[in-house]
């Protein structure tokens, strides 16, 4: 379980205080509402080392997450925009998410699996500059499935996505979550994206967050 | 507006060629142009290439790296855009010179002098790579901090090493700067004339703004200077044409905020050790300026009269010069800013631009004979020529100050603008000045600091009553009166720093506004 227990941050010269305690399950979509500009993003930075909360916890199993680098963390992350390296290949961009100096023919074998697993089987050698955004989700998603790490945070990334690619993406997203184990954490200020997804759900106002039944 | 200036250049073009057609050549004078245009090429290119890699490494370097004071250092390099290539020149000669530090420094530890060849290629190249390195440096460390911040989440999330993540995340925003940034490099080094004047060490290593100088101002060679001012133009205009392919670079003076990921400790002991040669290789010549200034010369020169009117004739030329640009770059830049219409764009913009073709000796002998044909004095129409010119000659650089900003209120707030029925001084004072004065005080500041420092322009027009400090100081380094020349850069480098750290400031606090 991804557990957060009254994390404390504020920006520099800004009023506002950020007090968050949450809990995550794995196989679970965890998703959080909010308003533009409640600081959904803020939470998903302080759970994935961008930002270093003043006071709080943040666990994983039992396991204090807070001293571990952005690097270090068992967090993967996906964005909106820019969640690739567009100049580089997809297969490229979904090989960054080995472990460095993995030799260049295992690499090879896996990235092909993983974009079976997300079906983009044979667009490897595409730029991702060229990919719609769906192919892209889909590539970050790979990407995520090679990194192997427990921890999935999507930051809106459905929002650039037109209807029926967004509901196969979604769908993607649930199905990996849920053959994966893995824990994910879904920001969204969009209704459809949460009821389609969130397993459990809270609510992020006045640097708080509340559970939604 | 447009118009005017594109009269303007049409003019001096046609002194030139009207010149070149009526004036017969000067016998017994004899100008190798294969010489001159080679010598110049070559050491514009190793200047370009030379400054691009101190610069991505600087950027590199700067982008990294948290400490106290950064915003300083930052500051220091984007001045380099207005630091009169004189007096990175004199600052050399201060340090590497017969008489300056290391020589001395030499003498006293090991009882002779080092020979370090700070006269011809070498010092030139030094120079320029000081200036134009730091230049360079300043522009790609805009284009990292303009990395899209989840780009760099997902890199660090992803844990790539130093090399990937430049490679991978840097590489691709700073390639696209490049090609326009060394095209802009290697016309300002194409077209440099103080420091090749003072360091070039003889004819070997003339180049053709000096070669033009030499051929008006030594030789009475109106012919001659007319042939080298059409090559420079023609190869200038080529190198524009080129240039016009590639993104423009944007002129950059903002803050930059320090990255919050941090390399490896490797990567980090590398990027300090760039860090430093860079603070030293740009920041000691301007210090020995400074420290030299300070010296016997000092309280001598600010008690001669001579001085004070150059200071005089400086200070009112950088003002009226800095006004002059600032309307002419906000006419030209609202009026651009106000269609979409590429023709218009261009045909708008393009006059302004031009003038990079045409450097600053060049400009002054177009000028020159302009006012010669039209039966004038060159001496009485001297202070509005230098003026106009010093004005037409920042002039690209406001555009691409004021343009991008001015484009951006259009694009965004246009239709607002539109449907509130603003026009007029009510927009410009309700909506434009607010969001662009800080803009506007740095294009004040650049103006001034340009011409404050102009030797090129000034030198074809200098008499005994119109000097300007510039002129003043290479005057008295000519009459190896080295601690007034050293006091008057000194004066001259003070002047520019506060010019370039405070216009701005006032401006940007005259309007606070946020865009």
């Amino acid at each position: 379980m991804l557990g957060a227990d009254r994390l404390a941050y504020s920006y520099p010269g800004a009023d506002r205080r950020y007090d968050l305690s949450f809990s995550a399950l794995p196989g679970e979509v965890t998703a959080v509402s909010g308003q533009s500009g409640a600081g959904k993003s803020t939470l998903l930075d302080l759970v994935a080392g961008f930002l270093a909360p003043a006071s709080g916890s943040l666990t994983l199993d039992g396991r204090d997450l807070l001293p571990l680098p952005p690097e270090g963390r068992p967090v993967s992350i996906q964005f909106q925009t820019d969640t690739l390296f567009d100049h580089l290949t997809a297969a490229r961009n979904v090989a960054l998410g080995l472990p460095h100096h993995t030799p260049a023919a295992a690499a090879r074998g896996q990235v092909e699996a993983a974009l079976a697993e997300v079906g983009l089987a044979g667009m490897g050698p595409q730029r991702a500059a060229t990919l719609s955004g769906g192919e892209k989700q889909r590539v970050a998603l790979a990407r995520t499935l090679l990194r192997n790490r427990p921890v999935l945070l999507l930051d809106e990334p459905f929002s650039a996505l037109d209807d029926e690619t967004r509901g196969t993406v979604r769908e993607l997203v649930r199905q990996l979550t849920v053959q994966h184990g893995w824990i994910t954490i879904l920001v969204s200020h969009h209704v459809d994206d949460i009821a389609a997804l969130a397993t459990r759900r809270y609510h992020l106002q006045d640097g708080r967050l509340t559970r939604v039944p | 507006m447009a118009l005017a200036i594109a009269g303007t250049i049409a003019l001096i073009l046609r002194a030139i060629l009207t010149t070149a057609a009526e004036v017969p050549p000067a016998t017994g004078h004899t100008v190798d142009l294969w010489h001159l245009v080679s010598m110049t090429a070559i050491q514009a290119g190793l200047t370009t290439v030379l400054s691009l890699f101190v610069g991505t490494a600087l950027a590199w370097a700067l982008n990294r790296l948290r400490f106290p004071g950064r915003d300083l250092i930052v500051g220091l390099f984007a001045s380099a855009i207005v630091t009169p290539g004189l007096i990175v020149a004199f600052g050399l000669l201060a340090i590497w010179g017969r008489a300056g530090w290391i020589n001395q420094t030499a003498l006293a530890l090991f009882g002779r002098p080092l020979e370090v060849p700070i006269f011809g290629l070498g010092g030139i190249l030094m120079a320029h790579v000081i200036l134009d390195g730091a230049f360079a440096a300043r522009i790609l460390l805009a284009r990292l901090d303009a990395i899209p911040a989840p780009r760099l989440k997902s890199g660090q999330s992803l844990g790539l090493s130093a090399l990937q993540r430049f490679t991978i995340i840097d590489w691709p925003m700073l390639a696209g700067a490049l090609p326009g940034l060394a095209a802009i490099i290697f016309l300002l080094a194409f077209t440099s004339f103080p420091i090749v004047l003072l360091l070039g060490g003889g004819p070997a290593n003339q180049t053709l703004e000096v070669a033009i100088y030499s051929a008006v101002r030594l030789d009475f060679d109106l012919a001659g200077a007319v042939q080298l001012a059409m090559v420079q133009i023609g190869i200038c205009a080529s190198v524009i044409l080129v240039a016009s392919i590639f993104a423009p670079v944007s002129a950059t003076t903002g803050r930059s905020p320090p990255s919050t990921w941090r390399d490896a400790i490797a990567a980090r002991v590398m990027q300090w050790m760039i860090l430093v040669l860079g603070i030293v290789g740009f920041g000691l010549p301007l210090l020995a300026t400074l420290i030299g200034g300070i010296g016997p010369g000092l309280a001598e020169v600010l008690t001669r009269e001579s001085f004070w009117r150059a200071l005089g004739t400086s200070v009112a030329l950088g003002v009226g010069s800095a006004a002059l640009t600032l309307i002419l770059a906000l006419v030209i830049a609202l009026g651009r800013a106000a269609t979409v219409a590429p023709y218009y764009r261009v045909s708008v913009g393009a006059p302004a631009y031009a003038y990079l073709a045409v450097p600053a000796v060049v400009i002054s002998l177009g000028f020159f004979l302009l006012v010669r044909n039209m039966g004038l004095m060159p001496s009485a129409a001297a202070p509005v020529v230098v003026l106009i010119a010093n004005a037409l000659l920042s002039l690209p650089f406001a555009l691409a100050t004021l343009g991008p900003p001015l484009d951006a209120i259009a694009l965004s707030r246009g239709k607002l603008i539109r449907s509130l029925g603003l026009e007029g001084w009510t927009q410009w004072g309700a909506v434009e000045w607010p969001l662009v004065g800080r803009d506007a005080g740095v294009v004040v500041a650049l103006a001034f600091c340009f011409s404050l420092g102009d030797l090129g322009v000034i030198a074809l027009f200098g008499t005994e009553d119109f000097t300007t400090l510039p002129l003043l100081m290479y005057r008295a380094l000519g009459a190896y009166r080295s601690n007034d020349a050293a006091a008057i850069a000194a004066l001259m480098l003070a002047l520019t720093i506060a010019a370039f750290v405070l216009l701005p400031k006032l401006f940007g606090g005259l309007t606070d506004a946020r865009r």
